[in-house]
């Protein structure tokens, strides 16, 4: 990490799925943490994450997502990115992920996935170490 | 001195006297500052009044439980003796709750059903486009088309679903359910034109739609309009059901899911309470006399945790707030405005079940149906233990759960005993407790003007945001232990693995082409329509949504039969109330 630079971090709630505990402990815990986050609030869709992301200049996306469309909306995150020229944006997913989708979406260029139980400590450890 | 006061005052210095010479010694001899452990002496409720306090089963305030038994312990002996299959998630009379793709799918599945045995009236759950009020040709729509429901875009999609109800199963003769929130109206609408259509009396229907909006801002997230205007919806519900559809129930009501959102048992408590308050008032404002509408409110579940001795105490706190919520500030007259009605009592809830060692969950879920035994409910063992895999319940799970269920009830024998815990220094004191909390957390809501006003602040949301980050920050902290998640975690455990064979209840073909077939028969519907007479319904609504004392009930209601799709009649309300935004944190 710079010195000197808080790192930025995007929570995004992709589609109508409304279930944001999980986004607002992790983006309480991240701040907490010592890192700037930004949370979007419910019903974006990924064209609008992946604006935010660029107009923000942030560092790491973070998708809070527990409606099982896991697959779909990060791959579409992940090309928005492309795209827009930020693919070095990190992203990450956290929500209801069942084991033997993980390995496609670090395929498609998701760096990890936190299910449910994961210290907050241990996210903000795996963005420092990983940036 | 009274007998009573002596037999205090010497229990008092019994206990200062225990407290120097056993207990201290005890505390001093570990080394700990204080004890681990904590005792109650009937000091703990010295003028603890029975009858004001607990009373008889059946009877004010409630706390030991609404009936004498229920009826599912009337005939539980019976039950085992023809070995009944209940259903899971499904209340007295309603199929299992689901529902996924196009009309033409679900009623398929129903069909299904029937020929399995599973007769219940349809318990509906709606995917997210229909919940949050947008047709599936909408661009917000896009993935979610059938996916944690039906798809519902007008009226002919509802009408599909009951096509199977007919006869014996015609829609006067079983319930439905709809778990559905902001567009209650429209769906309570398409049921009571469902009904007009095949000459049925709406006076005849019979069901439960969830309709508790205000929970929506606090929890779960499908709402449309500002709060408000939301609760002027309801009160024009309330009044048409009231008036229409007497035996219907008219909502849901959810400490359940405040909690699952990270709320303490005292914010699911009193926000449940604060916005059952807001409903009665609205009920009362359009004009209502309590009695006539109150005995039909009915609430979802309280609860969710491990803690069984507060989840017991929490539900006969529960009762008797309600209860006197209803007696004395409403002024009810009829007992049963004054009961929580509810189809399961106490529970450890879906979030205190781990992904770590999946199978201890039934070990947990157990503990919750002991709580719901004592508590005045059936001992229902939920979640089936493979919850968080999120991968829908296995069949393996399902026979465990039911199971688990049934040595409670018949081997351990927890449901023979009504409020089991009554009388008990240590329960009743926290029933006291909890009950002295969420009143004041009440009061403090009253005081901002109520739960529309605590939602419109973000005063709800903000505190159950905290209370979920402070729970985690604990855990982390390893104030609060996990099994398996933050102790015992080392590499002597081993991790518990049973075969699961998981039903695939949903064809995934029909789930991948839904979002097409369903856009297409809209497309249908709206060139076939008479547009002429959509514009007109819309434009009356749009009329009366601007006059706050008109009942909508009726223009939605034209709306429907005229075939506005729900995102159309949303997308009128949406120009004359606004859209919520919820307060950025």
């Amino acid at each position: 990490m710079n010195e000197g630079k808080k790192m930025r971090v995007l929570m995004a709630k992709p589609g109508l799925d409304g279930h944001e505990r999980g986004a607002h402990v992790v983006a309480h815990g991240l701040r907490d943490a010592g890192f700037e986050v930004i949370y979007t609030g419910l019903r974006q869709t990924t064209a609008q994450i992946v604006n935010t992301a660029v107009q923000e200049d942030v560092d790491v996306v973070g998708l809070s997502i527990l409606s099982g469309a896991h697959l779909s909306l990060s791959q579409k995150v992940i090309d928005g990115l492309k795209n827009a020229g930020a693919e070095d944006v990190m992203v990450i997913i956290g929500g209801i992920v069942p084991d033997e989708d993980i390995p496609s979406l670090k395929k498609m260029g998701v760096r990890e996935v936190f299910t449910a139980g994961t210290p907050v400590s241990e996210i903000a450890n795996f963005i420092t170490r990983s940036t | 001195m009274s007998d009573n006061k002596k037999r205090l005052k010497n229990i008092e210095y019994a206990e200062a006297e225990w407290k120097k010479n056993v207990l201290d010694k005890r505390v001093g001899r570990f080394n700990l500052s204080k004890s681990p452990t904590r005792f109650y002496s009937p000091l703990a409720v010295s003028n603890f009044n029975f009858l004001e306090k607990v009373g008889f089963p059946g009877q004010y305030p409630f706390t030991a439980g609404n009936n004498p038994f229920d009826y599912w312990r009337a005939y539980a002996e019976d039950a085992a003796k023809m070995g009944y299959r209940p259903d899971w998630g499904a209340a007295s009379g309603v199929g299992k709750y689901g529902g996924f793709g196009t009309a033409e799918d679900y009623r398929d599945y129903l069909i299904r059903m029937h020929s399995m045995g599973r007769t219940g009236g349809p318990n509906m759950a709606f995917d997210l486009a229909t919940q949050c009020g947008y047709d599936s040709d909408s661009p917000y729509a896009e993935g979610e088309v059938g996916r944690v429901g039906v798809a519902i875009d007008a009226f002919n999609d509802f009408a599909t679903i009951y096509e199977p109800y007919t006869g014996d199963l015609e829609i006067d003769r079983v319930p439905s359910n709809f778990t559905i929130n902001a567009p209650a109206a429209i769906i309570i609408a398409m049921y009571a034109v469902l009904a007009e259509k095949r000459g049925i009396p709406l006076e005849k229907l019979r069901g439960t739609p969830q309709n508790d909006i205000l929970k929506e801002y606090i929890a779960r997230g499908t709402y449309i309009y500002p709060p408000k205007h939301s609760l002027r919806l309801f009160r024009d519900i309330c009044v048409f059901c009231t008036q229409h559809m007497p035996k219907l129930n008219i909502n849901s009501m959810g400490g359940y899911h405040i909690r699952e959102a990270g709320a303490t048992r005292v914010q699911d408590l009193a926000f449940s309470m604060s916005n059952a308050t807001a409903y009665i008032q609205a009920g009362i404002d359009g004009g209502l006399a309590v009695d006539s509408f109150a005995p039909k409110f009915t609430f979802n579940a309280f609860g969710g945790s491990m803690e069984i001795y507060q989840e017991i105490a929490l539900q006969r706190a529960a009762r008797r707030i309600y209860a006197r919520l209803l007696k004395e500030r409403f002024n009810a007259e009829n007992p049963r405005s004054m009961m929580i009605r509810q189809p399961i009592t106490a529970h450890i809830g879906c979030s205190s079940t781990t992904l770590q060692r999946t199978l201890n969950n039934l070990t947990r879920a157990v503990v919750g149906g002991m709580a719901a035994g004592m508590s005045g409910g059936m001992p229902g063992v939920f979640p089936p233990f493979d919850e968080p895999l999120g991968l829908g319940h296995s069949q393996e799970a399902v026979q465990l759960q039911l199971d688990a269920t049934r040595i409670l009830i018949y081997e351990a024998k927890v449901a023979d005993v009504n409020d089991p815990w009554a009388g008990s220094y240590f329960m009743e004191s926290l029933t006291d407790e909890i009950e002295a909390k969420s009143l004041a957390e009440m009061e403090k809501i009253e005081n901002m003007g109520g739960a529309v006003a605590a939602i419109e602040s973000g005063y709800m949301q903000k505190a159950i945001s905290k209370s979920a980050y402070e729970r985690q920050k604990r855990i982390e902290s390893q104030e609060e232990f996990v099994v398996g998640v933050n102790c015992f975690t080392g590499e002597n455990e081993m991790d518990v693995n049973v075969n699961r064979v998981v039903e695939a209840t949903y064809d995934p073909e029909l789930l991948k082409s839904a979002e097409d077939r369903q856009k297409r028969k809209l497309a249908e519907l709206k060139r076939q329509r008479d547009g002429k007479a959509v514009s007109s319904t819309l434009a009356a609504l749009k009329e009366h949504a601007r006059d706050e004392n008109k009942n909508l009930m009726p223009d939605i209601c034209e709306c429907v039969r005229n075939n506005a799709s729900l995102q159309e009649i949303c997308d009128v309300l949406r120009d004359i109330f606004g859209e919520f935004q919820q307060a950025r944190f």
